[in-house]
């Protein structure tokens, strides 16, 4: 039997109030939630700052670039990413201050270390959905 | 001085085991009719009811009503307690809150989940846009970010963490109700070559996902001695702490909101860990044991594992640690697992922990860990303080 071809990544599902995230993916521009009243970024997206609880919120394009807070090597996958093992997803801390998971795509297990720099870049998943990832900077 | 209004006059938990095909209401009645038959109460007698939450029944948005139904009692006072593997606790604070309000009398703290034959629940209850389709292997990848962010912070010394699972797993040998499987003894070796599952969690760091039920039956102190009830165990400390960190880009991840709930359950009950007989915390991976010795205060932060080195943890060791095995060695019980951690506490105050008994028991602490988190540690953290009658 030929080895089986492994299924695209799983489409995500949006919200409403993260819609603009997925507009931004669409065009490969990364878009944080930015609270007005403290000017402190969060994420994932959520209805109101987490910093007040104000709904005084707007979208602003990020550097994507990030650190390795933590990270971990899947050695067995749940059931959609099988195939793909082992692979690194990392605790990103972004640039602009809040932390996210993403597959750092490429990476050498031996090069990944708590402070690594990283860049955001897209993955295809299908016409209508771009997902970020990270890689490694040198 | 701490309170002692309140006692747990009754347990019971249901032997653990996978795949029973059984469903949670099963093990709910088989609780009831145990603990019945533990305190002599007729099921009248119980106004009461808390039940913890179920990944096999989160089908219903009524399920304190409909398992209460299932078991025909009547009530005053009925509620669900959803913080996770922390219900168990929360459920008997809230019931020892409600008796001494007036709200009800006797209450019946249930858990019962049957996860590893119908797990119904979406248990990512955040964002899932930004998780299922990153492909983290749940509950081990998770930890995976705590191992190894403690790795670079501290060092990570996978010997002390083999301490812990091998002094859990003896015990679960002598609990007749933990999961068969597992109660053959394992050496430090077996769980530091167990298979990689989410470096650098390993599989022996893991809960198995098991099918079961437990519970206690809670009145006021002056309702047991009334009714002649002989063996009572007093919760006199409790603390509680959820979405520790959750407003904090910069949130510990090292950090659980027991470093809160640790030191005020202490407080209440007027003590400090050296007053301690026992521990029986929450315990879904072998590092959150240790994690939490350093959050309540047995030690330092990133001095947990020498603090495990110089601890004797077994039953008969100057600090017994989750004496019936816990849940990675008895099973997880899906979120009734919480109760295992509780049941155990009640059991040995009341000299009834067998082979295992601990001598010196005139108190524990029980500890609650609840739902994980984006990228933070977990939700919910409970702590209590269990003292002998």
């Amino acid at each position: 039997m030929s080895e089986t071809e492994i299924p695209p990544r799983p489409a995500p599902v949006p919200t409403n109030f993260s819609q603009p995230f997925w507009d931004g993916a669409k065009e490969k521009k990364f878009m944080l939630q930015y609270c007005l009243d403290t000017g402190k970024y969060q994420f994932f997206p959520r209805p109101n700052s987490i910093h007040t609880g104000r709904r005084n919120t707007e979208w602003r394009e990020a550097s994507g670039d990030g650190t390795v807070y933590s990270f971990t090597v899947t050695r067995r996958a749940p059931p959609a990413f099988r195939g793909r093992e082992p692979y690194v997803i990392g605790s990103i801390q972004l640039a602009e201050g809040p932390r996210m998971m993403a597959e750092i795509a490429g990476a050498k297990f031996e090069d990944l270390k708590i402070g690594a720099k990283v860049r955001i870049t897209w993955e295809e998943v299908n016409e209508e959905y771009n997902y970020p990832v990270f890689e490694l900077v040198e | 001085m701490a309170k002692k209004d309140i006692a747990i006059v009754g347990y019971h938990e249901t032997k653990i085991d996978v795949n029973t095909g059984r469903s949670p209401f099963d093990f709910a009645g088989e609780v009831l009719d145990g603990l019945l038959d533990q305190t002599g109460l007729e099921k009248d007698a119980i106004d009461g009811f808390a039940v913890c939450s179920a990944m096999s029944g989160m089908s219903t948005p009524f399920w304190s009503v409909v398992v209460s139904d299932y078991l025909g009692m009547e009530l005053n006072w009925c509620q669900q307690v959803d913080i996770g593997g922390s219900s168990p606790l929360g459920a008997v604070s809230r019931a020892c809150s409600a008796i001494r309000d007036g709200q009800c009398e006797i209450v019946f703290v249930l858990g019962a989940d049957s996860q590893s034959t119908a797990n119904l629940s979406n248990a990512r209850g955040w964002q899932p846009e930004f998780q299922n389709p990153v492909g983290l292997m749940g509950p081990p990848g998770a930890f995976g970010f705590i191992s190894n962010r403690y790795d670079g912070v501290y060092g990570l010394d996978l010997t002390a963490l083999a301490r812990i699972a091998v002094a859990q797993r003896g015990h679960a040998v002598m609990n007749p109700n933990a999961f068969e499987k597992f109660r053959v003894p394992i050496t430090e070796d077996d769980y530091l070559n167990s298979r990689m599952i989410s470096d650098p969690v390993r599989l022996l760091d893991c809960v198995m996902p098991c099918d079961g039920g437990n519970g206690v039956i809670v009145m006021s102190t002056e309702r047991a001695k009334a009714l002649g009830m002989d063996k009572m165990v007093h919760p006199t400390g409790y603390g509680e702490r959820n979405n520790h960190g959750v407003n904090d880009n910069n949130t510990d991840i090292l950090e659980s909101g027991h470093c809160v709930a640790g030191p005020k359950a202490l407080a209440q009950a007027g003590m400090t860990v050296d007053d301690l007989d026992m521990f029986q915390p929450y315990d879904d991976f072998i590092i959150a044991v240790m994690l939490q010795m350093e959050n309540i205060g047995f030690c330092e932060r990133g001095q947990g594992a020498a603090f495990v080195k110089d601890t004797d943890l077994t039953h008969t060791g100057n600090l017994p640690l989750n004496t019936s095995g816990g849940q990675i060695s008895a099973g997880q019980a899906g979120l009734a697992g919480g109760g295992t951690n509780l049941v155990e506490a009640v059991r040995q105050l009341m000299g009834e922990g067998g082979e295992r008994q601990v001598a010196k028991a005139s108190n524990a602490m029980v500890t609650g860990i609840g739902a994980i988190p984006y990228l933070r540690n977990w939700s919910c953290s409970t702590v209590m303080i269990l003292e002998a009658g």
